[in-house]
């Protein structure tokens, strides 16, 4: 279920309602094919699936379980990540302070749980209740005081990097619960196999609901897409802001201690997180999600974490130097987003002739 | 009309028994800018008051304040006789005053019937997601019931032509349950056959006199055709208040005229 539910006129490009449904009993290739460029995400599920395909016909290991396994932490800490920036994003912001969080909820956890004494799920709790707290502070600066949300958030990412290199005193630590043999905590919070993969379709599936079948998802649309008109209309759109930040930054602290758990250490080390942040943008833009708001989907941001994920699990199952890596992830992202233009296109196409 | 060169002579504060809203020695700033320095006016229940003004008179910024979306430095509003001070947009809403802005206030993005039911959302009790059906069905009873015909609701507001914008615009606040209407500029951007559907519109409204309105208006012929009534405002004051049976095209004109003398005359002259 996309957001595009809001304009299921897209569905049937094919004219009135009556004869799509007739059609419907009998769905052409032309007609599925139609029918999923339609939706805001289809093209880069297209662009997914024959990546996928792809390194399935060119690699003999792509296609297996084992793999699967491999791929799942490239891909759904992000969908994570984008799940939550989608929200800001369609709100026409962005907030790069994702990366901050990431890097400064396994500290506090970690601080929590050796310093003060707090057992694993108080000390989780109270790291990602900071993390909304942070989240919240992003919401006021950008709505109530104005600053611009890229240099809001950029402070705040440096700030709280900066906050955890000093608590941590830029050394790693072991992350608590994260230790071998796992615990019940531990297997849940990212360190069991699937556990990250579960969470990341639970908190999609229920980010995408709200997006699309609730007032806080219509009002999130209707800011990004008229800011001054919302308000007019009576949006509290303050609130929803502030909330939004909130909820993007919970979802940037939860998926920090995810990671931590995984690694059993956290890297009080801002490079990674950097890349992360960019990598979770990235997701959700490539997922069809517009830099200038008023229009995205969270499904799209899992899809584009996925193509992400994907390509660069083909790309070292190919053989292709580890030096070369990044080089061919930026050429695919190009490609991709020209793809999802074109396809956008062609979708408003079908659109302004129905 | 033997007013000359001087300042407009602001209306005092009037009224009428069946007055539904009163606005009394309103005035509000902006920085240096005076956007309304004196403004009386009022309402009587089930008439059309048109208000007029040249642009930056200050029409819009007097809406707003009534509408809940601004406050005023000085001067009071009376609803029905008691004192009135709305604290947002909702709570306006929620005493009967609804508005219909002149940027509109629609949603590009979202459905026709989203933006019918912008905070007047149906949900699926208990649970807070939206009831899009039945949302679909009201809205399609209410854009029957005013007479405007809109071939799908279901699809964003972005594809329909300004005339349709307009008009779900104006639909959105008959569809509540306002009984003062505020509209700005509801003609603004239509061609002359939409503007006269948004013009029948206004008149069964009337004809039914349930609600009261207020419209802000340029074209002076649809104000004669719309309004009962008529309030010119120059200055951040109004400058003139009467029924529109009893004034004139030309009594309206030679005001504006006259203002663009003084206009002319004050940049002649070398600032004091």
């Amino acid at each position: 279920m996309a957001s595009v539910a809001q304009d299921p006129a897209a569905r049937d490009p094919g004219g009135s309602r009556g004869s799509a449904q007739g059609r419907r009993a009998l769905p052409g290739w032309r007609e599925l094919g139609a029918r999923l460029l339609a939706l805001r995400e289809g093209s880069i599920i297209v662009i997914a699936l024959v990546t996928a395909i792809y390194f399935s016909v060119n690699t003999s290991t792509f296609l297996t379980g084992d793999n699967f396994k491999t791929l799942l932490p490239y891909f759904a800490p992000f969908a994570i990540l984008a799940a939550g920036e989608v929200f800001v994003m369609i709100l026409g912001e962005i907030d790069l302070s994702i990366a901050g969080l990431y890097l400064f909820a396994p500290i506090l956890f970690y601080k929590m749980n050796t310093s003060v004494g707090m057992s694993l799920v108080p000390a989780v709790i109270v790291a990602l209740l900071v993390c909304m707290v942070v989240g919240a502070i992003n919401g006021v600066f950008v709505s109530v005081v104005g600053v611009n949300s890229f240099v809001a958030t950029l402070g705040m990412l440096f700030t709280l990097e900066g906050l955890s290199l000093i608590i941590s005193k830029g050394t790693p630590v072991a992350t608590p619960g994260g230790q071998p043999p796992l615990g019940t905590f531990g297997k849940v919070f990212g360190g069991g196999t699937y556990s990250e993969l579960i969470w990341a379709v639970a908190i999609v599936v229920i980010l995408q609901v709200v997006l699309t079948f609730s007032r806080w998802g219509l009002y999130t649309v209707a800011i990004g897409s008229n800011k001054l008109g919302a308000a007019e209309a009576g949006v509290r759109v303050n609130v929803v802001m502030i909330r939004n930040y909130m909820l993007c930054s919970l979802t940037a602290g939860l998926v920090g201690v995810f990671e931590a758990v995984r690694s059993a250490t956290v890297q009080p080390n801002p490079a990674g997180p950097n890349e992360i942040l960019f990598l979770a943008v990235a997701a959700a833009v490539i997922g069809g999600t517009l830099l200038t708001g008023g229009s995205g989907t969270v499904v799209g941001a899992l899809i584009g974490a996925l193509f992400l994920g994907v390509l660069k699990d083909g790309l070292i199952l190919q053989g292709v130097q580890a030096n070369y890596l990044l080089f061919y992830t930026g050429l695919a992202v190009i490609v991709a987003m020209t793809a999802n233009v074109f396809v956008g296109r062609a979708r408003r196409g079908t659109i302004t002739r129905g | 009309m033997a007013e000359t060169a001087d300042a407009p002579s602001a209306v005092p504060p009037a009224s009428a028994p069946d007055d539904v809203l009163r606005v009394e020695h309103m005035a509000k700033r902006f920085g240096p800018v005076t956007a309304l320095r004196d403004v009386n006016l009022h309402l009587r229940k089930g008439e059309v008051l048109g208000l007029l003004g040249d642009n930056g008179a200050g029409k819009s910024t007097l809406i707003k304040i009534i509408s809940g979306f601004q406050r005023q430095d000085s001067g009071q509003m009376f609803l029905r006789g008691k004192p009135y001070e709305p604290k947002s947009v909702d709570d306006a809403r929620a005493k009967g005053v609804d508005t219909v802005y002149q940027d509109l206030a629609l949603i590009d993005e979202l459905s026709v019937f989203h933006n019918l039911f912008l905070r007047r959302e149906r949900v699926l009790r208990p649970l807070p997601l939206l009831n899009n059906r039945e949302m679909k069905r009201e809205a399609r009873r209410a854009l029957d019931e005013i007479g405007i015909h809109i071939p799908r609701i279901d699809v964003a507001v972005a594809r329909l032509s300004g005339g349709q914008r307009q008009a779900i615009a104006v639909a959105r606040t008959v569809n509540s349950a306002a009984d003062i209407l505020l509209l700005d500029e509801p003609l603004a951007a239509m061609g002359a056959k939409e503007g006269a559907q948004i013009l029948d519109l206004v008149a069964r409204l009337k004809a039914e006199g349930r609600v009261s309105i207020i419209m802000i208006l340029h074209n002076y012929v649809q104000v004669f055709q719309a309004c009962d009534r008529v309030s010119m405002i120059q200055d951040g004051a109004i400058a003139l208040d009467k029924p529109t049976s009893e004034t004139s095209v030309e009594e309206l004109t030679e005001i504006v005229v006259n203002e663009y003398r003084r206009a002319r005359q004050a940049a002649a002259q070398p600032p004091a």
